[in-house]
């Protein structure tokens, strides 16, 4: 086994379990074994208090438990694929060591991408991808020397440290290329977490591109990007990872479209005998079928267990492939996503429907319930469901797992309406949030709604009539920049000041009493009358 | 002066803005008006409320399951 984090350690113990006699060796160059890699950012912002409590298993314990000899700080350097063996490098002792193998398996992970930029090599300048990496961040902190930072990407690991950071009484900015952070999401659920982000008081710059990084003696000082400078005496850099392949590339194992190492369902790489799992090795997307990369720890685990089932002679129940689920928290907003994108679907050609809804994540009147926004998006032909995004302070993981899993039974939205999921005040709403978006969903694609999402009402605010037909105080409170007044109740004898050819926008706080409105207008004639999907709640561009 | 109390706990928004909008109309300048809530979007509602109306917001404690402010009118 070369690596020894999640999908190494993980086949590992699942040969062993298959068969007590198999003779195991891992290796890895790292000095931490079957660490949580997901939890550094915790440890840099001291929620993970101690180093040890991050990783789940040392060496010795793993041997005792497993009676699996694990070998750090050793460094495989070729594999000899015809001999079968692997010769590694002692970083200790500095010579060098050779393995034989009947089967090997490469669970070489995945490096942080560093943009070859000025300054990039500045002391200062970080990684989050090791154990070490974040005691060498939190360190710095430690020893105050830390007062501004700058986050540059804004994904998953990045927007983790920078709420962390933050909570160490750091100024915090994060620069991101694309034009939101959480670039795998929508831009209206995304903005609606940068948004969270910046009450927060998070600085966040879209659109940028880092050009270059500045020192004084040898340390960071600030980060120029094509539109500002910014001062920072801590640079995180994440960007994003790439596949570990140099091993594999050397001895012409095949890689994938997406350059990690190409796999089957089994784990098996092009060369017999030779298995990759982990970051370092490609998935299967089960909606579209075709190939993708997900470097998730959830995932290697999965992929560890099957490559340990395969070589021990079960090849059963392979890994057809995944969704790409993921979710990440932001103080104290989660955002959960599973299957595809509507940006996504549209570029792998399906002619989709969505739609958003905000609703609750327990009964209104149960104390301590907080909104959350549901996007759904489906197959407007074939009505089968997509993907789906929720956000919000409540709880997100529980729509999501349950949308994740009807994608991977192949569900359409009229099946995900009539599930039967858990019901009482403390948990759900009696029509739980997937359940209202499937039926929101439904109208849609019967054409019983006709609906405008924020991004495109954005978009043409200047030839659309929007109309707030909420009450007085909320539309002195804020509204769409442009929007006409008409309470809801007074809508239908107003309804003369609606020129009949006018393209109208009706907008409430959820999308709901818009609805309701929106069927009155249109017993009267009205023609060209949308809502707001999913209302005011969610709609992440600027009110007045 | 006067103190109006609202208890505005189970009423989704805009059902407390709304309360606090009708009360705020039958005060006299001075009064205070009290209100729980247990939506969450009241926060940023009454701030922006306050900010726009010149009424002074005096208090908002908040806790994982209630809000309760204190205004006095303008």
């Amino acid at each position: 086994m070369i690596g020894a984090v999640a999908a190494g350690t993980k086949t590992a113990a699942k040969i062993k379990r298959e068969n007590a006699d198999a003779e195991i060796v891992v290796i890895t160059k790292d000095e931490h074994i079957s660490y949580a890699g997901c939890g550094l950012p915790y440890f840099i912002g001291g929620v993970i208090e101690e180093e040890k409590e991050l990783v789940v298993k040392t060496p010795q314990e793993f041997k005792q438990i497993t009676d699996i000899d694990v070998y750090t700080k050793l460094e495989a350097m070729s594999i000899h694929s015809k001999e079968k063996y692997v010769l590694a490098m002692d970083i200790l002792e500095g010579n060098v060591k050779k393995y034989s193998y009947d089967k090997l398996v490469l669970a070489t992970g995945a490096t942080p991408f560093i943009p070859q930029i000025e300054g990039a090599d500045l002391q200062g300048v970080h990684t989050v991808r090791t154990v070490n990496d974040a005691i060498n961040i939190r360190s710095l902190i430690d020893k105050g020397a830390v007062s501004k930072a700058v986050v540059v990407g804004g994904g998953f690991i990045g927007l983790e440290v920078a709420e962390n950071l933050h909570g160490k009484n750091i100024e915090v900015s994060i620069v991101e290329f694309a034009h939101h952070i959480l670039p795998s999401f929508d831009e209206e659920i995304a903005l609606y977490a940068q948004n969270y982000m910046s009450d927060q008081g998070v600085n966040i710059y879209t659109c940028e591109k880092v050009i270059s990084i500045k020192g004084e003696e040898g340390r960071v000082k600030k980060i120029i990007t094509d539109q500002r400078e910014i001062e920072a005496d801590l640079v995180i850099m994440s960007v994003g990872v790439k596949p570990n392949t140099k091993l594999a590339e050397e001895i012409g194992i095949e890689l994938g479209v997406t350059n990690a190492i190409k796999v089957n369902n089994f784990m098996e790489t092009s060369i017999e005998g030779i298995y990759a799992v982990g970051d370092c090795a490609e998935n299967v997307n089960l909606i579209t079928g075709k190939p993708a990369w997900y470097p998730m720890g959830s995932t290697a685990n999965k992929m560890g267990r099957i490559a340990g089932l395969s070589m021990t002679g079960d090849q059963k129940n392979g890994l057809k492939g995944v969704l790409g689920t993921t979710i990440v928290k932001l103080f104290k907003l989660n955002a959960g996503k599973t299957g595809l994108s509507e940006r996504e679907a549209i570029k792998q050609g399906f002619e989709v429907e969505t739609v958003i809804v905000p609703a609750n994540d327990k009964a209104h009147y149960y104390p301590g319930y907080r909104q959350i926004i549901t996007k759904l998006i489906a197959d407007k032909n074939t009505h089968k469901i997509l993907g789906a995004q929720v956000v919000g302070e409540g709880v997100v993981d529980k729509p999501i797992d349950v949308i994740a899993t009807a994608i991977t039974f192949g569900a359409k939205v009229e099946d995900l309406e009539n599930l039967d999921l858990a019901y009482a005040p403390p948990f759900s709403m009696a029509m739980a949030s997937t359940i209202l978006a499937s039926n929101a969903l439904l109208n849609k694609l019967a054409g019983r709604m006709n609906g405008i999402n924020s991004f495109e009402l954005k978009k043409r605010l200047d030839e659309l009539l929007v109309v707030d037909i909420r009450d007085e105080a909320s539309y002195l409170i804020r509204t769409i920049p442009g929007a006409i007044h008409i309470p809801s109740e007074e809508l239908i004898y107003r309804a003369d000041e609606l020129k009949n050819n006018e393209e109208i926008v009706l907008i409430c706080k959820v999308g709901k009493i818009a609805y309701l409105s929106y069927l009155k207008l249109k017993k009267l004639g009205f023609q060209n009358v949308r809502i707001l999907e999913g209302g005011i709640s969610s709609y992440p561009y600027e009110l007045v | 002066m006067a103190d109006f109390n609202l208890n505005c706990k189970g009423l989704q928004c805009p059902g407390p803005i709304v309360q606090v909008f009708k009360t705020a109309k039958e005060a006299q300048s001075g009064d205070i008006i009290n209100v729980k809530v247990t939506d969450r979007g009241f926060i940023k509602d009454i701030q922006a409320w306050c900010k726009k109306t010149g009424n002074e917001l005096k208090e908002l404690n908040e806790t994982e399951t209630e809000i309760q402010v204190k205004i006095q009118k303008k």
